[in-house]
C-alpha cells in the first residue's frame, strides 16, 4: 500500500516536472520566435555568401535551446529513475517466479 | 478503458502478439549488449521518419529552390535548424549502429544456420541505409554535395557492360543535373523507405522466428543460459537506453549543427577537398590509392570490382562460412578484424 502511494507520488512529480519543462520551453520559444524571425529575414533574402552560417540563431534562441536541453536532460534523469524502479520490481517478480505463475516452471533468474 | 481494449481486440485480434511478447525470452550473457543495438537502430529510424517528414514539408526539390529552401528551413522555420541537425545526426548514429550490429553478428557467428536469411536481410538494410545517406547528401544542393554526387555516380561507369547505363539511371542523364536531384529526392523519400520497411519487416519476423542467438560456447555445451522476460524486464531496459540516446542525440544536434554551403553551380569546377560522408570515406580513400592503369587495365575498374567482390562476400558470408554453429571460425574472425582495421585506417587517412 505504502509502495503504491510512493509510486503514485513519484509519477505525479515526474508528470509535473515534464509539464513544467513543456510550459517553460513553450514560453521561451514564443518569447524568442518573433524577434528571431524578424532579424533573420533580411539575411535570407541576401545573395548567398561563401559560407552561410550553420545555424543562424540569435543569442536569445541559443539561450532558450540550452535551457530546453537542460530540461530534457533533467526529464531523462527523472524518467531513468522511474524506469530503474520498474526494472527492479520486474526483476524481483521474475526471480520469485511469479512472472509465469500460470505457465509452469519459472526461469532460472539472476 | 476496458471497453476500448475489448473494441480493439475484437477488430485487430492482437492477443497472439501479446502472448508472443509475454513468452519471449532474452538470454543473458557477455554479448547481451548487442541486443540493444537492434532496437536502438529502430529508435533512430523512427526519429529519421518524423524529422524527415517535417523537413519534407518545407523542402523543394528543384534546381532553383533546393538550396534556398534548406536555408529557409535553417533560418526562418521555428527550430528548423535543430530538426535538420537531428535528422542528420540520427542518420549518422543509425548507420554507426548498423555497422556495430552487423560486426557483432559477424564476430559471434550468429549468421550461421538457421539465421542465413536474417543476415541477408540485415546486409540489405545496411545497403539501404547507405543509399539513404548517399541520396540525402545531394538534397541541400550545395557545391560539396554536387561534387560528391558527381564522384559517387561516376563510379559505376568503371564497370564493364552495364557501367554507363547504371550511371545514366542514377543521374537521370549523362550528368548530375536538376533531374538527378528530383530522382534522388524521390528515392530518398519514397522508394528507399518502402524498400527499407519491407526488408525490415522480414528481418524482424526472422529474428522472432529463430529467436536470439547465444554465444558459441553455450550452444556447444547445450547450456541453458539465464534469461529475462522480454516484457517488461528487457523492454524497460531498452527504454532507458533510448532515453540516454535521445539526450545524446539532442545535445550533439544542438552543439554541432551541420552547415550548408553556397548553392551548387553546374558549370563551376569541383571545389577543393571534396569528401564524402564518413561511412564512404574508406572506399573513397581506396579509390584514390589505385593508379589509373594496372597491367594495361583501367585501375578504377579494378578497384570497383574488388569493392563489389568484398560486398558480395559480406552478403554471402553465411554461405561461405556454413560450418556448424558451434565451430569457432577463427579465419572469419581474423578477416572481420582485418576488414574493420582496414576500414578504420582508411577512414582516418581520408579525414586527414
Amino acid at each position: 500500500m505504502g509502495a503504491d502511494v510512493s509510486r503514485r507520488r513519484a509519477l505525479a512529480a515526474a508528470g509535473l516536472l515534464l509539464l513544467g519543462a513543456l510550459l517553460a520551453s513553450g514560453w521561451l520559444e514564443a518569447r524568442v520566435q518573433e524577434p528571431a524571425q524578424a532579424s533573420l529575414k533580411p539575411a535570407a533574402d541576401a545573395p548567398p555568401g561563401p559560407d552561410k552560417p550553420a545555424a543562424a540563431r540569435p543569442a536569445k534562441e541559443q539561450m532558450a535551446v540550452n535551457v530546453i536541453l537542460a530540461w530534457v536532460w533533467l526529464s531523462i534523469a527523472v524518467l531513468l529513475g522511474l524506469l530503474r524502479m520498474r526494472v527492479r520490481e520486474a526483476d524481483r517478480v521474475h526471480r520469485m517466479g511469479l512472472h509465469r505463475a500460470g505457465e509452469g516452471s519459472p526461469g532460472p533468474g539472476h | 478503458m476496458k471497453a476500448l481494449r475489448a473494441w480493439i481486440e475484437d477488430r485487430l485480434g492482437l492477443r497472439p502478439v501479446a502472448a508472443l511478447l509475454a513468452k519471449k525470452e532474452v538470454p543473458c550473457h557477455k554479448h547481451t549488449v548487442l541486443y540493444y543495438t537492434g532496437s536502438s537502430i529502430l529508435f533512430f529510424l523512427g526519429i529519421q521518419i518524423v524529422t524527415g517528414v517535417l523537413l519534407a514539408l518545407y523542402y523543394q526539390p528543384t534546381l532553383a529552390e533546393a538550396n534556398a529552401s534548406v536555408v529557409r528551413i535553417m533560418t526562418e522555420m521555428p527550430l528548423g535548424w535543430l530538426i535538420r541537425s537531428v535528422h542528420s545526426w540520427s542518420a549518422t548514429f543509425m548507420i554507426a549502429l548498423v555497422f556495430v550490429h552487423l560486426l557483432g553478428i559477424a564476430f559471434t557467428k550468429a549468421y550461421r544456420k538457421p539465421r542465413e536469411a536474417t543476415w541477408l536481410t540485415g546486409v540489405l538494410l545496411l545497403g539501404s541505409s547507405l543509399a539513404f545517406g548517399f541520396t540525402g547528401y545531394l538534397l541541400p544542393w550545395d557545391e560539396l554535395s554536387l561534387a560528391a554526387t558527381k564522384v559517387g555516380t561516376d563510379l559505376p561507369k568503371a564497370l564493364p557492360v552495364i557501367g554507363t547505363w547504371l550511371t545514366r539511371v542514377l543521374r537521370a542523364g549523362d550528368d548530375v543535373t536538376g533531374d538527378t536531384l528530383a530522382r534522388f529526392f524521390i528515392a530518398h523519400v519514397s522508394v528507399l523507405p518502402l524498400a527499407l520497411l519491407a526488408v525490415l519487416g522480414v528481418h524482424v519476423f526472422l529474428v522472432q522466428r529463430h529467436g536470439m542467438s547465444v554465444p558459441l560456447e553455450a550452444e556447444r555445451d547445450k547450456v541453458k543460459l539465464p534469461w529475462l522476460p522480454f516484457w517488461p524486464n528487457f523492454l524497460l531496459r531498452e527504454a532507458g537506453v533510448w532515453l540516454v540516446l535521445l539526450g545524446v542525440l539532442l545535445t550533439v544536434a544542438v552543439f554541432l549543427a551541420p552547415g550548408i554551403g553556397p548553392q551548387a553551380d553546374l558549370m563551376a569546377p569541383a571545389p577543393e577537398g571534396i569528401k564524402p560522408e564518413w561511412y564512404f570515406l574508406f572506399m573513397f580513400q581506396t579509390l584514390k590509392l589505385f593508379p589509373a592503369r594496372i597491367l594495361g587495365l583501367n585501375g578504377e575498374m579494378i578497384a570497383v570490382m574488388i569493392m563489389m567482390a568484398g560486398m558480395a562476400a559480406v552478403l554471402l558470408l553465411p554461405f561461405i562460412d556454413n560450418r556448424p554453429f558451434e565451430r569457432k571460425g577463427k579465419v572469419i574472425t581474423g578477416l572481420a578484424w582485418a576488414g574493420l582495421a582496414y576500414a578504420l585506417g582508411m577512414s582516418i587517412w581520408g579525414l586527414m
